[in-house]
């Protein structure tokens, strides 16, 4: 029988308010939605991925809904829910988009604790994986972005996923949300990447979702064998620094940087010990995209 | 199987039935689990029946995600206990560990996976002033409450207003007796501390007897407010059942420790439904006695029947919630716990409170 991908037929729409399932990395999503300004956006982004077949149990069972114009007339607003649950306030109508990527990485980072997840980007080469664990505002996203456009595969701008044993990274590559100038920046970086709509003053800003590579959703089942470990730290202005990292300050910062470390206890310290071990660590300080990328192309074939 | 009830009940009660359970199944018991923060406990129960390969991969993920938060609790609730143990050690002061405490403790099986959020702990009354004066001293705070709330606890409940430790976290709730002082029930304290038993790694903690373990919960689920979200407690009762009936006098020892602490009616209810809606398996003798000495009239038994079986357990996704049963059993545990005149009182300041403040009741409405 012959795999249908979400952009083969034209009526996703129809599909998504019946309820769409499909894949994003380890876990698979029922989206519900009858709002077309989401499925439009949601099948560009994800354009090429596998619809799975309905009844099957989905990890998360997710809608995105809009309040009844009667109710509010002005300023209408949008709703996610978990499970018939809505997790956060209304976001306004125009958001939907971005409140329903947000909401599926909530899903992911407050249950899916199967997984040590570390708040980090995730590229791929030759098998091994490249960690960039930082804060918001690092230039986390822009960075993971950059390099997978530059020859890395894309697993994650947000996620680093570990399985139990550390011997292992899964991929989630999901829509990138890049804020404020990074849009710009990218549209300058990489004219080929596919972006949605600017959304204009969500809670993070002005946010554009630039769609992971096709190589990347095409490939989103194979794990890769953790390799690198880069902290970046975007410095308006700055110059490019690159530092090794002693393991011990390595775990320090990765602890800070993780969505269920403390969670997990004591198996949330020996996978992220075995993490530590098994990688290269550094610290890299940057403000120009082309150094940083060829930084790391450097410490990625030597180390 | 009846299409009519969760498939989270029936994998409670048959966990080798998740073999041949559809993906609607498998949807509607993670979701009905979910509801009643029971998932961890039901991935160890399937577990235990040798069925976790059983289960399509979501499910298993979904299961044992939900371990985690759980276990943290518990490794910090066994962390105040060596705390707590430390502090009143020092002072000579006894205590009975209640509830999740006295499981973790005693190592019964059924408490993996169980949610922790407080230590319930009970002292004697004589004890109680130098109990908290011990636990403050020893950096234990009250989060903020104001003169009402501390009069409501200290004249009228069965706990002093709950402590904390900043730096641990774990809410730490000192209980004189297992009911408020103002309940229809009245429990002797002095009875269930005569039949404590001592934790022999920790001298001077203890646990209730088998009998009055479940008595107390019991009277936790029906008569104190519990049952608006009771599901747990249900599990516990079933669980506890299961852990102590194989003792050959259990069910003489509770029927009479429910007549000698006048908790025969709260037992009567515990029997009923976990019967009724676990099918835990209790003696027919046995449930023909609870009926014939602590059932309610044939007035009060269908109206409860028809209250507690749409409120309690886990209801299909596909039904309906049932709000007014749900409010009906808010006003009778209300009702249960305050003389009448005392509860207009009280529900009079807590309702100027919401207008004053502008913000709702922290109890109502229910989840």
């Amino acid at each position: 029988m012959r795999t249908e991908r979400i952009g083969d037929r034209g009526d996703l729409h129809r599909l998504a308010a019946q309820g769409l399932l499909y894949r994003t990395g380890p876990f698979v999503i029922r989206l519900q939605t009858r709002l077309r300004e989401v499925t439009d956006t949601f099948a560009r982004i994800y354009l090429g991925t596998e619809v799975l077949e309905d009844p099957r149990l989905a990890h998360f069972s997710v809608r995105v809904t809009a309040s009844s114009p009667l109710r509010r007339p002005w300023g209408a607003q949008s709703q996610f829910w978990i499970d018939d649950i809505p997790p956060f306030e209304p976001y306004p109508r125009t958001h939907a988009f971005p409140l329903l990527e947000w909401g599926i990485n909530w899903c992911i980072g407050t249950r899916a604790h199967r997984y040590l997840l570390l708040h980090a980007g995730a590229l791929e080469r030759g098998g091994r994986a490249l960690l960039l664990p930082a804060m918001p505002g690092s230039g986390k996203s822009t960075l993971s972005t950059a390099l997978a456009f530059r020859g890395w595969r894309f697993l994650s701008d947000e996620f680093g996923v570990i399985l139990p044993g550390a011997a292992t990274v899964a991929p989630l590559p999901r829509a990138i949300p890049l804020k404020n100038r990074s849009i710009q920046v990218i549209r300058d970086f990489a004219p080929e990447a596919v972006m949605g709509p600017v959304f204009e003053k969500t809670r993070k800003g002005d946010v554009a979702h630039v769609r992971p590579p096709h190589d990347s959703l095409a490939r989103q089942l194979e794990n890769a064998a953790p390799g690198w470990i880069v902290f970046p730290c975007f410095r308006a202005g700055g110059t490019t620094a690159v530092r090794t990292l002693p393991r011990s300050e390595a775990f320090t910062r990765l602890a800070q940087n993780s969505f269920n470390y403390r969670l997990l206890g004591e198996r949330g310290f020996l996978d992220l010990t075995a993490l530590v071990r098994a990688c290269a660590c550094f610290s890299l300080d940057f403000s120009d995209l082309d150094q940083a990328v060829a930084v790391i192309e450097d410490l990625a074939s030597s180390a | 199987m009846s299409s009519h009830e969760s498939a989270a009940l029936t994998a409670w009660r048959q966990p080798t039935s998740v073999r041949r359970f559809t993906a609607e199944q498998w949807t509607d018991a993670l979701w009905g689990a979910g509801q009643h923060r029971c998932l961890a406990r039901l991935s160890y129960r399937i577990e235990d029946a040798g069925c976790a390969n059983a289960c399509p991969e979501p499910a298993w993920d979904l299961l044992t995600s939900a371990r985690y938060y759980p276990n943290f609790l518990q490794v910090r609730v066994a962390r105040e206990i060596r705390h707590l143990h430390r502090i009143l050690r020092a002072r000579g002061i006894d205590f009975v560990l209640l509830k999740g405490g006295a499981y973790l403790s005693a190592g019964f099986p059924f408490a993996r996976g169980r949610g922790m959020n407080d230590l319930d702990l009970m002292v004697r009354r004589s004890a109680l002033g130098e109990a908290e004066a011990a636990l403050r001293a020893a950096g234990l705070v009250t989060a903020t409450l104001n003169d009402y709330d501390q009069h409501y606890y200290r004249t009228w409940m069965h706990e002093i207003p709950p402590l904390h430790h900043p730096e641990r976290g774990v809410e730490v709730d000192v209980h004189h007796r297992i009911l408020p002082l103002t309940s229809r029930l009245n429990p002797a304290p002095e009875i269930m501390w005569a039949d404590a038993v001592a934790l022999p790694a920790t001298p001077g903690v203890a646990i209730l007897s088998p009998p009055d373990m479940l008595l107390h919960t019991a009277t936790h689920l029906f008569y104190d407010g519990a049952i608006l979200d009771g599901f747990r407690d249900l599990l516990d009762i079933d669980s506890l059942i299961a852990t102590h009936a194989i003792a050959p006098d259990y069910w003489s020892r509770l029927l009479g420790r429910a007549a000698s602490l006048e908790l025969g009616r709260p037992l009567y209810y515990a029997l009923y439904f976990a019967r009724r809606i676990l099918a835990t398996p209790i003696p027919t003798a046995t449930m023909e006695e609870a009926h014939a000495r602590f059932a309610p009239g044939a007035l009060v038994r269908p109206v409860m029947e028809h209250l507690v079986t749409r409120v309690l357990p886990p209801r299909p996704r596909a039904a309906r919630a049932a709000p007014v049963s749900a409010w009906l059993l808010y006003l009778r545990s209300h009702w249960l716990r305050m003389p009448p005149g005392l509860l207009a009182r009280h529900l009079g300041r807590k309702g100027l409170r919401r207008f004053a403040s502008d913000s709702p009741a922290a109890d109502w409405p229910p989840p």
